[in-house]
């Protein structure tokens, strides 16, 4: 929809929603989990950007945040596991005019889905990622997750994770091309709102990390966080959040963090305490890669033809040597 | 003889400008020039910006390149570090000299001809093989192009190549987004033919499927079989139509020439023209193909992406014409470029011209100017300033929405990106420039003519664009005009006294200084000899600088050289002086206009210091007073500012205490994890942010509040105190709700 007449003549006619035209199904999420800040987040962006739920896609891997697309009324990818970045690449390139956005936990994304995340950073193509980590596999009933803090009892670490927990904001900050990274926690709603609306409108692979609790296996897990505002840091700047008074009167320890700092960046992002919330790092001159790869041309089925041909070519074995070559019209 | 008395023939002559006995010399208007333009005798021997490569093709970035940047390129990527290079470099410039000088007496012709035909007469005259040499090197050209110098071609060339560049842009966006809609709308009709009757006829499958694996399938049976399975939505006649006709017109549209060779370079439409009524003839009669073209695009995306619904479509179409075209429209296609020669700048012309240009159609005006010191209309010796085209250019300016620029030819290739914007901005552009005077006024070439122009302030550069922001200052530019702040532009100028010791004065250059580059204008200068000169002489900027009425027995002069490079003192008349005040003004007011010495501005802020004076002044006279009697103790001043302190954290206390003893949740902080709602949705429910409060308070008992905000994990639920007073355990409830209070 590019021309002037035409985005005149949608707007004359538009369809405006409401947040409940974006509840799917309803949620088997436990009580207090929080997925449910996120999604309540994301219904929101939808309802306020006005997105057309025909032309929003919301594609996850497996776990338990990776029911999300059931609970939108938009269309919707439930992948496998550590699969949900592929797809979604597949879908921006055939279908650019989507806006696609991807819904990944700690363990789909940041264990087997570890390689595919890596590229879909350098490949930055223009979608909006939610990681979901709460530090646990829950679906399964309390696994140890890549991002699990050491020392952690669960059924596949009964005697506690050894392994210091990974990083997903240093790790994407350290690949070349990352354009957004972000984190939110899921008990400062306004924030995480905020940080959800600023990730959708950058154009390039949007990365917001939120912390989120998990009350069934990690019930105490957040605790300190969550009654000590001092524990929170909010990163404010002209061109990142800025908290709104409320919000400010509550969580008083801030800092101004320039997004277009990367070094600054990646220092805030390996402090885990106090919890940083807010954009770390935004390039908006990063290209996407749909961009690169399109150049403008249109994959007519002439162009496929003749480009086809051309490869053909290479390798056609003609009939009889010395004989002049004739190519397909 | 007293200074008065030898001062007096120059005084007559000043006053006057008639020349009393023969103490003052008319000046030789064929060899004297401006003492600042006496080094630039032999431009050929100067790199400098011209002459300029204006490439064939648009392909590339720029429209328009320097000889000598392009020259410079080629030395740094071909010449090595050392002796060998410096003979290459040497051998290159000598190239670049030798085109230089060709094209500056006329040559004409592309850069590698110029190259190739200049190597080949420099290595006849001397080593075989520098001529080889420098032929290898033209070859490593990767620029090419027609050499155009500095000349009366020059701004229509330069402007129309531009022009070209920005309409090859808009070509290549165009022709994508017309591929793009005829591949979707094809792609929907050979979906629909795919499920008709006629497509799952064995014929069509066979042709589908392909010769290669043919044999292999029985398309009897497939057309049986697919005819069985498929959903029987053919295309409805409507939608049909309109995809068709959408096709059919996009097809065939010709305000772009199709590089695929659907629509020959010579049916699409010219846009170029060299009057205003032919434009505007051209623009009317094509209106109607361009409103069914902006249709089409609509229709097409609207169809492509199923978003046409005919009962709210079809009555807009319906209605649509060129009057519901906006400017944005317009954009997508070929804007129209105007070159109005000199000769045809006339008042007629500039009528039709500010008429069009308030219009706000997509014209793109090329004025060119050729004599700034014609004289009025009226015929009573004044001098006219150009009056056309600097009226034309403020003029255009006035009307506001579109792009203006006002410069000479010699600034052109400095200003290209201004240029450039000008010519690919929405809506209307008028470009006015000077390209040096007629033959008449002399033989100085039109490079320096031109650069005087600019230099004197009789034809100073500016734009307005009326897109680069919302305020004045934004869109109003005087970049590019040397000492934007001053007067005048000064130069050292160095020169040798009797007594052959160098001596540096710092000269303006005035509009006086541009008028004796003319010769029509020779009667109003007389050079003074030497031995003549006195202290009543005054050069002409300082002259300008006294107040009118202090000018007394003064006279202007200005310096001048002559052909052997002697130096003079040539004094100006009154007439010339009253032009060159005036010319003065008019430069002021454009500083006015870039924000240099505005009044209003210095008005405003002598107001606002003298306010701010007083106040200090009103302010140090209480402090002395107060120290004078020193009756209040210390500890006074921080007595009246204590209750500031206090207010602040009574507001704090206040935005942290709950509102009254009811219920009540701090819903923002809310973040929607149903723990509230799974205890009674009736008594909590969400907003319209998915946020919980309280929506009926009796819906539940006090139980059910402390019991949610016990689970609250955010602990944003504060209880309050019981309605009820008969709830069964109250004593033990109030106790839990202590610490939800």
């Amino acid at each position: 929809m590019a021309t002037p007449v035409t985005r005149c003549i949608i707007k004359l006619h538009e369809e405006h929603h409401n947040l409940e035209d974006y509840q799917g199904g309803v949620p088997r999420w436990c009580s207090g989990c929080g997925d449910n800040a996120i999604l309540a987040a994301v219904q929101r962006l939808c309802r306020d950007e006005d997105l057309a739920p025909e032309r929003t896609i919301f594609v996850s891997g497996i776990g338990c945040s990776s029911r999300f697309p059931h609970y939108m009324k938009t269309y919707g990818f439930h992948g496998i596991h550590g699969r949900a970045f592929p797809i979604a690449e597949g879908v921006k390139m055939a279908r650019p005019d989507l806006h696609v956005f991807v819904n990944t936990g700690d363990g789909d994304c940041c264990s087997i889905g570890a390689a595919h995340w890596i590229h879909a950073i350098r490949y930055n193509m223009n979608m909006t990622v939610i990681l979901h980590d709460n530090h646990v596999y829950g679906l399964t009933k309390k696994q140890a997750s890549p991002t699990s803090p050491i020392g952690f009892k669960s059924n596949t670490t009964p005697r506690g994770a050894v392994l210091e927990a990974l990083n997903p904001l240093t790790v994407t900050l350290g690949v070349q091309n990352a354009s957004f990274v972000a984190q939110g926690v899921d008990w400062i709603p306004d924030l995480l709102y905020d940080i959800v609306s600023k990730a959708f409108k950058h154009r390039g692979f949007s990365f917001i990390r939120i912390i989120q609790r998990c009350p069934e296996f990690l019930p105490k897990m957040f605790e300190p966080w969550l009654h000590d505002p001092s524990k929170t840091l909010l990163l404010t700047h002209p061109n990142g959040l800025q908290p709104s008074a409320e919000t400010s009167r509550i969580y008083k320890n801030q800092r101004e963090h320039d997004p277009l700092d990367i070094h600054r960046a990646r220092e805030i992002a390996s402090t885990e305490d106090p919890i940083p919330v807010g954009i770390l790092y935004q390039n908006p001159d990063i290209p996407c890669y749909e961009d690169l790869r399109s150049a403008g041309t249109p994959r007519t089925a002439e162009r496929t033809r003749a480009g086809l041909e051309a490869e053909f070519d290479k390798v056609t074995i003609w009939p009889e040597d010395g004989r002049t070559q004739q190519r397909v019209a | 003889m007293d200074m008065a008395a030898k001062s007096q023939d120059q005084m007559v002559f000043h006053m006057t400008g008639k020349r009393a006995g023969d103490g003052l010399g008319a000046i030789d208007v064929g060899a004297l020039r401006p003492a600042l333009l006496a080094g630039y005798r032999d431009l050929t021997r100067l790199r400098y910006d011209f002459p300029l490569v204006l490439p064939e093709s648009c392909a590339g970035p720029a429209y328009v390149h320097s000889l000598s940047g392009i020259v410079n390129a080629l030395i740094e990527e071909l010449a090595p570090r050392g002796l060998e290079g410096e003979r290459l470099r040497k051998h290159v410039l000598r190239v670049e000299r030798e085109v230089r000088a060709m094209v500056g007496s006329g040559a004409t012709g592309l850069l590698s001809e110029l190259w190739a035909s200049t190597a080949e007469r420099l290595g006849a005259g001397a080593d075989e093989t520098v001529g080889k040499v420098l032929a290898q090197v033209g070859d490593s050209l990767t620029i090419d192009g027609e050499v155009v110098d500095c000349g009366p071609q020059l701004a229509t060339r330069f402007v129309t190549a531009a022009w070209r560049h920005a309409q090859a842009q808009k070509a290549h966006q165009f022709q994508a987004l017309v591929d793009e809609l005829v591949r979707k709308l094809s792609d929907i009709r050979r979906a629909a033919f795919a499920r008709s009757a006629a497509g799952q006829q064995p014929e069509a499958l066979a042709a589908s499927i392909g010769s290669g694996h043919a044999d292999v399938f029985d398309f009897d049976v497939m057309s049986k079989l697919v005819a069985r399975g498929a959903p029987k939505d053919e295309l409805p006649a409507a939608r049909r139509g309109r995809i068709e006709w959408a096709l059919a017109v996009l097809c065939a549209q010709p305000f772009y020439a199709d590089p695929t060779g659907t629509i020959a370079d010579d049916a699409a439409y010219d846009f170029a023209f060299d009057n205003c009524a032919a434009a505007v003839a051209a623009y009317r009669a094509r209106l109607p193909h361009l409103v069914e073209v902006v249709k089409a695009i609509a229709i097409a995306e609207l169809e492509s992406s199923g978003a046409y619904v005919e009962i709210d479509h079809d009555p807009f179409f319906e209605r649509y014409d060129e009057n519901a075209l906006t400017a944005d429209d317009l954009a997508l296609f070929p804007d129209y470029l105007v070159s109005i020669p000199a000769e045809r700048n006339d008042a007629p012309e500039n009528a039709g011209l500010i008429e069009m240009l308030s219009s706000g159609l997509p014209v793109k005006v090329l004025v060119l100017q050729t004599d700034l010191l014609e004289e009025a209309s009226i015929g009573t010796g004044h001098f006219a300033f150009g009056v056309r085209s600097a009226r034309l250019a403020t003029t255009a300016m006035g009307l506001g929405g579109m792009f203006v620029l006002q410069a000479t030819s010699a600034d052109l290739y400095a200003l290209r990106d201004r240029v450039a914007r000008g010519l690919s901005c929405r809506g209307p552009a008028l470009l006015s420039v000077f390209t040096g005077s007629p033959a008449a006024a002399g033989d100085l070439p039109p490079y320096l003519t031109a650069a005087a122009a600019k230099e004197s302030r009789a034809f100073p550069a500016f734009t307005y664009d009326a897109t680069a922001g919302t305020n004045w200052a934004a869109r109003f530019s005087l970049e590019n005009n040397r000492d934007i702040d001053a007067d005048w532009p000064v130069e050292p100028f160095e020169y040798a006294d009797e007594a052959l010791q160098r001596v540096t004065a710092q000269v303006a250059f005035t509009y006086a200084d541009f008028v004796l580059c003319d010769r029509r204008y020779a009667p109003h200068f007389a050079v003074v000899p030497r031995d003549r000169w006195n202290a009543a002489m005054l050069p002409a900027d300082d002259w300008l600088a006294l107040p009118e009425g202090k000018v007394g027995d003064r006279i202007p002069y200005v310096w001048a050289v002559d052909a052997d490079d002697g130096l003079h003192r040539v004094i100006v008349d009154t007439r010339l002086m009253q032009a060159t005040r005036r010319c003065l003004l008019l430069w002021h007011r454009l500083q006015e206009h870039g924000g240099i010495h505005d009044s209003h501005a210095e008005r405003l802020l002598a107001r606002e210091r003298a306010v701010w004076e007083a106040e200090k002044q009103q302010a140090q006279e209480a402090l002395q007073k107060a120290t004078a009697t020193a009756t209040t103790p210390a500890g006074g001043t921080e007595a009246a500012g204590a209750p500031a302190a206090p207010a602040v954290a009574a507001a704090d206390a206040a935005a942290d205490k709950p509102p009254s003893d009811e219920a009540w949740i701090e819903t923002a902080r809310c973040p929607s994890c149903n723990e509230c709602q799974n205890i009674n949705d009736k008594m909590f429910t969400y907003n319209e942010n998915k946020q919980a409060y309280i929506k009926d308070i009796d819906a539940g008992t006090y139980r059910q509040l402390i019991e949610a905000a016990e689970v609250c994990q955010v602990a944003i639920i504060h209880p309050g105190k019981p309605r009820n007073p008969n709830e069964p355990g109250l004593p033990e409830l109030v106790e839990r709700a202590k610490p939800f209070l």
